[in-house]
């Protein structure tokens, strides 16, 4: 629970800390399992309720709604798993990341466990805008031969757009923007692991999913039935630099579970 | 045969990428019992999907108390929807339960919830996807026993051949007697019909099986019950009742759901009963006496529940939470306690004539949305017919007290169909929900950038069992139609906005809450043709409906509309909540005459029969003013 903090009417506004000034906590877990298959607006008010279990000191906005400060990263497609999803966290004050990284997992189902807690620069953007390299991997059962598979995403990727629709809107992902590599691997039994790296930002991302749908019917095969989606790295690209979302910060606490 | 218990997931996960809202069929959200050790195994039902049904405080009740239980335990398990059932029938999945996804033909019992009428046609889609036969005649002695309770459980009738037992009144108690009863019964090998007549020992549990309807002069059309020749059951069920409600857990909802549900917020029964009395009003006949909880365990446990959970609003929920002896200093102990922590306290719907400023202040704690009122009728004259003792005085300070203290949005509840309703009173609805709106703008000013509106919902009465109005006649659609018409073309200002329910739900709902034993036909009959989730808007098939009706000889607005005789013996009369049939024939007339009777929290006894008949009595923390 936060402190009581003081009211807008008690105090001017121009005497509250702004919200640069508040400890930004940063938290990164798993979205695994089952609850892969929890929506993003219904993993948002899961973290929160997760936050006010643990008792963390959040801090609420001005608003009329009096809302949590808190930012995720990028939705997830409702199916897919992660090892890497992070939200940022504004606090009233500092705690002990490990403290709170104990009082959240032990308020926090384990299909979405947190695994690591730092705090971070207040300044820096809005984790989803910044996370703008996303690395996927995708699972598929036996579905064709690698080789084919691998040569129908070079093909697509040589044409340099995917056009899907999305319910009933028309979509174009530009993959000269999107589509940073990729791979196909093949196990003993022939099932395929894919892999998809993307770079995503202002308004333009690839899902792992597309790409795919799209090679599987310049093959003429249908598109696998469950293919087993998971997001493995999200970081920062910078002109070729990849920076780790906790990258410059102190006393990272992890889990003693991962 | 009873289907082997087993964990079933792995058949319902390749289904979830393919349906909609796969979180509703996720489970292990925080404080769900996860452990099902048994070995007797109880699985709760609300016949509609996740979201409606998990916020349920009977089924959250009943739940903790069996899980309490050494030996026993207690899955939950919701109505998938349409997509999903489809799915499952196509790859032949049953219906599973959600803590541990056995199959629910596995379980020893399992238990609906009759939150309404409406809810008959997913019962019987519930069992079959179970795999389990729609009636208690069809089941083998393995088969899991098929129980009832809940609100809506005072006309059973419709669906008492489905069910091997009915728990009237509160059942956390009873609940937990009926599953060691099954338990033991079993235990011994006794057969079906054995263990059907060793349940109706256990008091407030009637086994329609052990009654035969009967048909004559003194009845209805539709007969009454009593007990089969040779059976020795009562005539009479009595429903039952937790006396020391106090006693009992506050904060009953320990598990927090991960999709976004209807009501997504910690409730807290803060009273149990009212008395106001209420004429059309089934729950307050029904959980009469009224038991309060003292203020002190609803804030600490209220703070603490909201702890535990997360959540970020709590609902202080009742038939009439306004109508609590210490209503303020809850709301003001909530307030105080959870200051700065950016948590609402709310009230479900605020009685006109308690909604002072000092409440005005305290509710919401700060947030000013949509505030609700239910003057029910709009002329005095109605409002006497029908017990509701509000004054056109009352709603205008009730609303100026609210715009004052913020609120821009006003809704307020009517009905039309009341008994000896005229033009007059429709049309004065329309005159009520302008004066409201000329407040508003009083206080808070005029001009569209002043916010103030005013929406009126009007609901068709449907006479209930167990109401003085249980003999009325429902209101034929036609005229319901032509009300309605009236009404919208009185209303003439813009701020104001009219929804009414459609007359023909409202038939079928009326149709249910009067047929006897007989309307089992009649709703399998539209299960047959399609009918499910009749409860919601975009499903209702009115149309099925009817053909179903044909199908089996009845007229629907014949059955809802029908008038029955003050001194016949009626389909429900077998089933009692404690209330006596004079003291409804006492108000009935009374309601004919205008004349009004008081709330007994506040004044002496009026006589209803509930205390002599069940030995309880109010429980009242202050004093009611
Ligand atoms: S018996 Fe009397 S005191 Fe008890 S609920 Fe009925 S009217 Fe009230």
């Amino acid at each position: 629970m936060s402190d009581p903090r003081p009211q807008p009417f008690s105090v001017r506004p121009q005497d509250l800390p702004t919200k640069a000034e508040l400890p930004r906590l940063r938290v990164a877990y798993v979205k695994d399992s089952r609850l892969a298959y929890l929506g993003h607006l219904d993993l948002i008010s899961t973290v929160e309720r997760c936050i006010r279990r643990a008792g963390l000191p959040f801090s609420v906005g001005n608003g009329f709604a009096r809302r949590m400060r808190i930012q995720f990263s990028s939705a997830l497609p409702v199916g897919a798993s992660s090892c890497c999803e992070y939200f940022d966290l504004r606090l009233t004050k500092r705690m002990d990341p490990q403290e709170a990284l104990g009082r959240l997992e032990a308020s926090t189902p384990r299909a979405i466990a947190p695994y690591r807690a730092a705090y971070v620069g207040s300044r820096l953007p809005a984790l989803e805008a910044w996370l703008n390299r996303v690395d996927w991997s995708v699972g598929l059962g036996p579905a064709c031969p690698a080789d084919e598979l691998f040569d129908a995403i070079r093909e697509i990727a040589r044409r340099g757009e995917v056009r899907y629709l999305r319910g009933e809107k028309d979509k174009v992902v530009d993959l000269t923007r999107t589509l940073c590599g990729y791979s196909v691997g093949e196990d003993e039994t022939g099932g395929l692991s894919v892999g998809v790296d993307t770079l995503c930002g202002a308004g333009v991302s690839l899902r792992p999913q597309v790409l795919l749908d799209a090679a599987f019917a310049l093959m003429g095969r249908p598109a696998p039935d469950a293919p087993r989606v998971r997001r493995h790295r999200q970081v920062h690209e910078e002109d070729g630099r990849i920076v780790e979302p906790f990258c410059g910060s102190d006393a990272i606490a992890t889990s003693s579970l991962f | 045969m009873r289907a082997p218990r087993e964990n079933l997931f792995h058949l319902i996960e390749p289904l979830l990428p393919h349906v909609e809202h796969p979180s509703r069929y996720l489970n292990h959200e925080w404080g769900a019992c996860e452990e099902q050790d048994g070995p007797f195994h109880l699985c709760m039902v609300y016949a509609d999907v996740y979201e409606v049904g998990q916020p349920n405080l009977g089924v959250a009740i009943l739940y903790n108390n069996v899980n309490a239980r050494e030996g026993m335990s207690c899955e939950r398990c919701y109505l998938p929807w349409k997509d999903m059932s489809a799915l499952m029938r196509e790859r032949g999945v049953p219906l599973l339960s959600l803590e541990g996804a056995a199959p629910l033909a596995s379980f020893d019992a399992i238990g609906f919830t009759l939150a309404h009428e409406l809810v008959a046609t997913n019962v019987l889609e519930t069992l079959d996807l179970a795999g389990i036969a729609l009636t208690s005649a069809e089941r083998d002695v393995d088969d899991p026993i098929i129980l009832a309770g809940g609100p809506s459980a005072w006309n059973c009738e419709p669906l008492a051949p489905v069910f091997d037992a009915v728990l009237l009144g509160d059942g956390e108690e009873s609940i937990v007697e009926v599953c060691a009863c099954i338990r033991d019964a079993r235990a011994e090998g006794l057969s079906r019909a054995d263990l059907l007549r060793r349940l109706a020992l256990v008091p407030g549990t009637y086994v329609p099986s052990l009654y035969d309807v009967v048909v004559d002069e003194g009845t209805t059309r539709w007969g009454r019950a009593v007990p089969r020749a040779g059976e020795d059951v009562p005539e009479v069920v009595l429903k039952r009742c937790v006396n020391d409600f106090a006693a009992t857990p506050a904060v009953a909802q320990r598990i927090v759901p991960y999709m976004g549900i209807v009501q997504d917020r910690l409730s807290l029964e803060v009273l149990r009963g009212c008395a106001r009395g209420c004429r059309f009003c089934q729950a307050g006949m029904t959980y009469r006496p009224v038991r309060e909880r003292p203020a002190e365990q609803v804030v600490s446990c209220g703070v603490e529940g909201l702890l535990a959970s997360g959540h970020d609003e709590i609902s202080l929920t009742s038939l009439s939470t306004t109508d609590h002896s210490q209503c303020e200093a809850i709301l003001n102990g909530m307030n105080v306690a959870l200051e700065g922590r950016g948590i609402r306290v709310s009230i479900p719907s605020q009685r006109l004539d308690s909604f002072g400023v000092d409440m005005a202040a305290a509710v919401a704690g700060g947030k000013r949305g949509g505030l609700t009122f239910a003057p029910e009728a709009g002329s005095q004259r109605l409002r006497d017919v029908i017990n509701k003792n509000v004054t056109e005085e009352d709603l205008e300070r009730a609303a100026r007290n609210a715009f004052a203290a913020g609120w821009r949005r006003m809704k307020l509840y009517f009905m039309i169909g009341l008994p000896t309703e005229t033009d007059e009173d429709v049309v004065g609805i329309a005159r009520m929900a302008e004066r409201v709106l000329e407040i508003g703008r009083e206080v808070v000013g005029r001009g569209p950038k002043s916010g103030v509106s005013v929406s009126i919902s009007v609901a068709v009465l449907v006479p209930k069992p167990y109401t003085p109005f249980q003999w009325v006649g429902q209101l034929r659609p036609d005229e319901v139609r032509r009300r309605q018409q009236l009404l919208l073309h009185e209303v003439r200002d813009r701020a104001i906005r009219v929804s009414y329910h459609d007359a023909d739900v409202s038939l079928v709902e009326g149709a249910l809450s009067k047929m006897g034993r007989a309307g089992f036909s009649l709703v399998r009959a539209a299960w047959e043709r399609g009918c499910r989730f009749d409860a919601w808007t975009s499903e209702f098939d009115f149309r099925a409906w009817e053909e179903a009706a044909r199908s089996c000889g009845l007229d629907l607005e014949e059955v809802a509309c029908e008038e029955f005789p003050l001194t016949a013996a009626l389909p429900w009369g077998h089933t009692s909540p404690g209330v006596s049939m004079g003291y409804l024939q006492r108000e009935w007339r009374r309601a004919v005459e205008g004349v009004t009777t008081p709330d007994c929290t506040r004044e002496s006894c009026t006589g209803c029969g509930v205390c002599p008949a069940l030995g309880v009595h109010n429980v009242i923390q202050g004093v009611r003013s």
